[in-house]
């Protein structure tokens, strides 16, 4: 923090009293508190008097009422008669799947294109360059639009759909995959993949003690997975297979049965990824430029294979630069996911703020609740990945 | 940086101040002093309010907004318009930004009592129906069970659909947005099976669709769309202005008067016809405007069966044939039915 | 024995194998160096030229490009080509929104006078560069917020005016004065001045009397200067996109750094107030905050007070664009060493002082990509207030599809209004690489 000493006047009286920095520092800041206390009041006594004026309510009672509209998808079950409430849970929940799986692909992507970005193909580096200059230098809500129309909507109809064994369906109302029903048992499957999970752990701390005590190493990476995975197999092979599958089939209009999303989740998640990507990409390569060459060299004399250079050397390093710029990446896929208004989307905004606000005419307690959600949202994230990059940032010395 | 803030605020303040005066006035004497009628369509769209590319606005609910401003200017065109989204349509109106609305809204309960604002009348009756590709061989809405129906959202068309599908016991997947034109490319890509939208919307679409013929527009109609102009709630004389401006040209089709002959009528015997053009009673005085303002809005917009032919009627691009319809003449056949001008 | 020096004589160079010399050696090394690498070429390539061509085709070579209407597009070529004629005949309104025909020069001229301000900004020799900046910042927005909207104008308002206008004339003049004669216009006066009278006391009092006189020049021609008015409702296009993020822009940028260094304070409500105030409006997307304003605004405002929506937005986008700009700043101030701090305290200087003097430059010189990169995001994020309604360059776009003549017309205006936003975007990145690699004074390795 900025810490300039002050100086403290010697002198006396009214001068010397104004010319403290201590009362400067509380009088600026009284007065500063005072005037926003002040603006706030006249906002909310303004805001009293227009609702009084126009006969408008502002409380949550709105929520209980039935909204009355569809939700062309939707993460947890609703219906047209589902309270206003249950319209609010429904697009949290879209935007939370949207974020989630925008963040996965984009990361994957991003690194996949920052890598091409140093590859040493000369076209693959241009091109990677192309994609990265154009993408990043057009509107995103442009972009969503132009994925929507120029892809998926392009894509065949459902009689002339894209197959895959049976299990998967691709046409231009959506991409359809199998859904998995439990069965009886299944729950015990789940137990063995949380256990699989914690095994997992208690190895990799086991193997790193044992590995700063004798200095042996252990393969906890691949053991651990194979843990991971292995428990809940097992337990699934041995219960019976507890668990069907859902499958979609075309009937009538469409495919029925199986998990499905829409274009429109297609179009914005792929266009959030790939927008995002662009930033990645810059910040992964520019992360693992930023490890010094000397590094990569010291690691060579100290015989360390190269394998574990990028694991144990540079990787760590170059984490510790890209993992800031990176946590704003995320935030911003979350806050962009917002924009699905444009393709139709039933995101938080597009179902609450838009329709829901439109419908039932309750504009402060619905813009709140938005903005409660998003401001939570964000906040938790930042501080989970302020707190990661605090330990790593420890290392620093 | 405080004496910044300061300074900011007294004046933000002082500005408010000033204008809050304005503010406290009935709605026509603040039309007058400010000289021109704001007035609210919605995002452009052809025949209602249609954005032409020399920046003219035109169509059934601009020439409402038109007719308002020649009964209290005597000028049709002191209008400034603002084209805001569905959204926000009815905040806009709600704090005085816009003097009216008039922008094919439907005539509601919830949105005539609750949202603070009053519908004035009906300009034009429309209903709810649903477009299908022909090949999809559907001759019905019945048929439609298990479709992805493409509407657009923040409008009744969306809470209809899902209702008339519930009542019918119909599954449905909606595909929404709130730009037309995503909607629509959508359908012709394929997107959804149905398109559902004010019939009026409908027909003008199709009609520019690459190949219109292979569209057909299925003979249900499932729900009511009185549209009309909408004005602030607690101002009776404004709301009664909008309304008589509207029942005045409505009736001033049934007997007979149009812009054209209207210099010829102002010697009419017809009492009805005197009492339109102010030459008898005081029909005007009651709305605070000149006895005659039924003349200039005639002289300048028409009569009903005129802004109709003209914007939306079967020689323009949308071709709405009148005769027949709802929106015809009581005396033939239609709904339209104007309180008596007396 | 001395044998005869022997000279070393290098034999000529033998020519370079011809597959590592030349275009073949070229794509050899860098194309097709190993199987993986040019199975990823041919890949490359054929999807580049995938791209190209799918694009090519359907924007020229199938295009149509004299039609009347759209119906005479999709006769001739159906969907496969682009009907560019709906394009052409609202470009006008793409780049100006409903803004009158015959007052667009106005616009012209408003931007134009932008140019020309800051024209000496980039001229050598010219040393009052920051106080021209100021006056760029300051003063045109004065004079071009007449230019765009005209209508009468008070006492107050002409007065503005007539100051914006004597700034103008003070940059170029002064300018020219140092280009010139390496001095600025006021050591140019006051030497005149010394040569008039030797007290002094009376030079300051000339300075003024002198821009006095020219504000009083600039008020007269005011005064007969009459614009008629141009509602805001009728600004839109391209114009209405650069009006709204240009004032964010120049908005962002000092109460960015106001709000950082309230966030780095020692006063913890200042510090509080600060904090919430960014955390807040970053946490949550502009879409809402554009929301916001645009229906709630109204109603925290006294009963019957009209605020315009292009205001509303012009408001929300500041507020959003100031909370991030604050976050930049604060990056750059925490990137200066706290030695300069301390060095500062100890040459006496006071906060302000060292805040200006010493650690404001510097934080400034290392955030200049950022901020140009931020900017760069506001620009695209302009696109958003065509959800809320204004007719900005993408609302302008759809306005065609709406045309009775063009309806349905969507693809190309998006197309036409996706390569503006990206010759703006690209420009300005070019930009920012070419400032950066010019400031960089190696400090950072």
């Amino acid at each position: 923090m900025l810490a300039i000493p002050r100086r403290r006047a010697p002198r006396r009286g009214w001068a010397a009293f104004v010319n403290n920095a201590q009362v400067r520092g509380v009088v600026y800041q009284v007065a500063t508190a005072g005037l926003l206390v002040a603006l706030i009041w006249w906002f909310a006594a303004n805001a009293a008097a227009n609702m009084a004026e126009r006969g408008m309510s502002a409380g949550f009672d709105f929520l209980g009422v039935a909204a009355g509209f569809g939700i062309s998808f939707t993460l947890i079950p609703y219906q047209e008669g589902d309270t206003y409430f249950r319209v609010f849970l429904v697009g949290i929940a879209n935007t939370l799947l949207v974020a989630v799986i925008a963040v996965v692909a984009a990361s994957l992507l991003g690194l996949v294109v920052g890598l091409a970005r140093l590859s040493d193909n000369w076209l693959i580096r241009t091109l990677a360059r192309a994609y990265v200059e154009v993408l990043r230098n057009t509107p995103l809500l442009l972009q969503i639009i132009a994925w929507f129309f120029g892809v998926f909507n392009l894509l065949p109809r459902p009689r002339q759909s894209v197959e895959w064994f049976g299990l998967f369906a691709l046409n231009n109302r959506g991409f359809y995959m199998p859904a998995p029903v439990p069965e009886a048992g299944f729950g015990l499957v789940l137990v063995a993949l949380v256990a699989g999970v914690a095994g997992a752990v208690a190895l990799a701390r086991w193997a790193r003690r044992r590995q700063e005590r004798t200095g042996e190493p252990f393969p906890a990476i691949p053991a651990g997975a194979a843990l991971i995975v292995g428990a809940p197999v097992v337990a699934y092979i041995l219960l019976g297979g507890p668990l069907a599958w859902d499958l979609p089939a075309l009937a009538g209009f469409n495919y029925q049965g199986g998990m499905s999303v829409p274009p429109s989740f297609c179009a914005l998640v792929v266009a959030l990824a790939v927008y995002t990507s662009c930033f990645i990409a810059e910040i992964v390569r520019s992360g693992i430029q930023s490890v010094g060459k000397g590094q990569h060299e010291a690691a060579a004399s100290l015989n360390i294979k190269p394998s574990w250079t990028m694991r144990l050397i540079i990787l760590p390093q170059a984490l510790r630069v890209i993992i800031p710029p990176l946590i704003s990446q995320y935030l911003n896929i979350t806050k962009n996911s917002s924009l699905a208004i444009a393709v139709g989307f039933p995101d938080l905004v597009s179902v609450w703020m838009n329709t829901s606000l439109n419908q039932s005419g309750q504009a402060i307690s619905i813009v709140a609740m938005t903005m409660a959600f998003y401001c939570a949202a964000s906040l938790s994230v930042s501080a989970l990945l302020n707190a990661y990059n605090r330990r790593v940032m420890l290392k620093e010395r | 940086m405080r004496r910044q803030t300061l300074l900011f605020s007294a004046a933000a303040f002082a500005a408010l101040g000033l204008a809050a005066e304005a503010g406290a006035q009935e709605t026509l004497a603040q039309v007058k002093e400010r000289g021109h009628l704001n007035c609210q369509v919605g995002l452009p769209t052809p025949g209602f309010y249609a954005l032409a590319d020399d920046g003219t606005w035109s169509g059934i609910d601009v020439d409402m907004c038109r007719a308002v401003s020649a009964a209290v200017f005597d000028d049709p065109d002191r209008i400034e318009y603002q084209s805001v989204t569905s959204a926000v349509r009815f905040t806009s109106l709600a704090n005085g930004e816009s003097d009216m609305l008039s922008r094919t809204t439907t005539w509601t309960a919830v949105r005539d009592t609750q949202l603070g604002m009053t519908f004035a009348g009906v300009n034009f009756y429309d209903g709810q129906g649903f477009m299908v590709p022909k090949d999809l061989g559907v001759t019905s809405v019945n048929e439609l069970d298990g479709a992805t129906v493409c509407v657009l959202t923040g409008t009744t068309t969306e809470l209809n659909l899902a209702d008339y599908f519930r009542a019918n016991d119909l599954a449905f997947e909606p595909v929404t947005n709130e730009n037309v034109n995503v909607i629509v490319e959508t359908y012709l890509g394929g997107g959804c099976d149905a398109y559902t939208n004010d019939k009026s919307g409908l027909a003008a679409r199709r009609s520019a669709f690459p190949n219109p013929d292979d569209h057909v527009i299925l003979p249900e109609t499932i729900s009511k769309e009185p549209l009309g102009p909408v004005v602030r709630e607690g101002d009776e004389n404004w709301s009664d202005i909008v309304r008589w401006v509207l029942l005045g040209m409505i009736e001033a089709e049934e007997v007979g008067l149009t812009s054209a002959n209207l210099d010829d009528m102002m010697e009419s015997e017809n009492p009805k016809v005197r009492r339109i053009l102010g030459v008898e009673g005081n029909i005007g005085e009651g709305l605070g405007l000149p006895n005659d303002f039924m003349v200039d809005v005639l002289r300048s917009v028409g009569n009903y069966g005129e802004v109709y032919e003209r914007n939306i009627g079967a020689d323009t691009p949308i071709g709405l044939e009148r005769a027949g319809t709802l929106n015809a003449q009581w005396t033939e056949g239609g709904i339209l039915y104007a309180m008596p001008f007396r | 024995m001395a044998e005869p020096a022997r000279t070393f004589r290098a034999k000529p160079d033998r020519p370079a194998p011809a597959q590592t010399v030349g275009a073949v050696g070229w794509m050899r090394r860098n194309l097709f160096s190993s199987p993986a690498n040019t199975a990823l070429t041919l890949i490359g390539a054929y999807f580049a030229y995938w791209v190209i061509a799918t694009v090519v085709d359907w924007a020229l070579l199938d295009a149509v490009w004299q039609a009347e209407t759209r119906r005479e597009c999709l006769d001739a070529v159906g969907r496969s080509g682009a009907c560019w004629p709906g394009v052409f005949v609202w470009f006008e309104n793409l780049i100006y929104g409903l803004y009158p025909k015959d007052q667009i020069w106005r616009v012209n001229a408003g931007f134009a006078l932008l140019v020309a301000w800051l024209v000496p900004l980039w001229l050598e020799r010219v040393r009052s560069k920051v106080a021209i900046g100021v006056s760029a910042v300051l003063a045109y927005p004065v004079l071009a917020s007449y230019f765009f909207l005209g209508g009468d104008k008070g006492f107050l308002w002409s007065a503005s005016i007539a100051a914006a206008l004597t700034a103008f004339v003070w940059v170029w003049a002064t300018a020219i004065a140092e280009r010139r004669t390496g001095r600025t216009l006021g050591e140019l006066v006051l030497a005149r001045a010394d040569a008039l009278d030797a007290d002094p006391r009376h030079h300051r009092r000339l300075l003024f009397y002198t821009a006095a006189a020219g504000w009083l020049v600039a008020y007269a021609l005011v005064a007969l200067w009459y614009l008629p008015y141009v509602t805001t409702n009728d600004w839109g296009g391209l114009f209405l996109t650069l009006v709204i993020s240009g004032i964010g822009i120049t908005f962002s940028l000092p109460a960015g750094v106001v709000l950082a260094l309230g966030r780095r304070s020692e006063l913890p409500v200042i510090r509080l107030i600060c904090t919430v105030f960014i955390e807040l409006f970053r946490s949550v997307p502009l879409i809402t905050i554009l929301f916001m304003f645009t229906t709630m605004l109204p109603l925290f405002l006294p009963v019957g007070v009209e605020v315009d929506q292009l205001v509303r937005a012009i408001v929300a986008v500041c507020l959003f664009a100031s909370a991030y700009m604050a976050e930049v700043v604060r990056g750059g101030l925490q990137a200066i060493p706290r030695g300069q701090y301390e060095a500062a305290a100890a040459m006496g200087l006071g906060y302000w002082q060292a805040t200006r003097l010493i650690v404001m430059p510097q934080a400034l010189k290392i955030m200049i990509p950022t901020i140009v990169s931020t900017f760069i995001g506001f620009f695209k994020d302009t696109t958003l207030v065509s959800i809320i309604g204004l007719f900005d360059l993408l609302n302008m776009a759809r306005a065609i599809g709406e045309d009775t003549d063009w309806l349905g017309l969507f693809i190309e205006p998006f197309f036409v209004v996706t390569l503006i936003y990206f010759a703006f975007c690209f420009a300005m990145s070019q930009y920012s690489l070419n400032l950066e690699r010019r400031l960089d004074t190696g400090q950072r390795s």
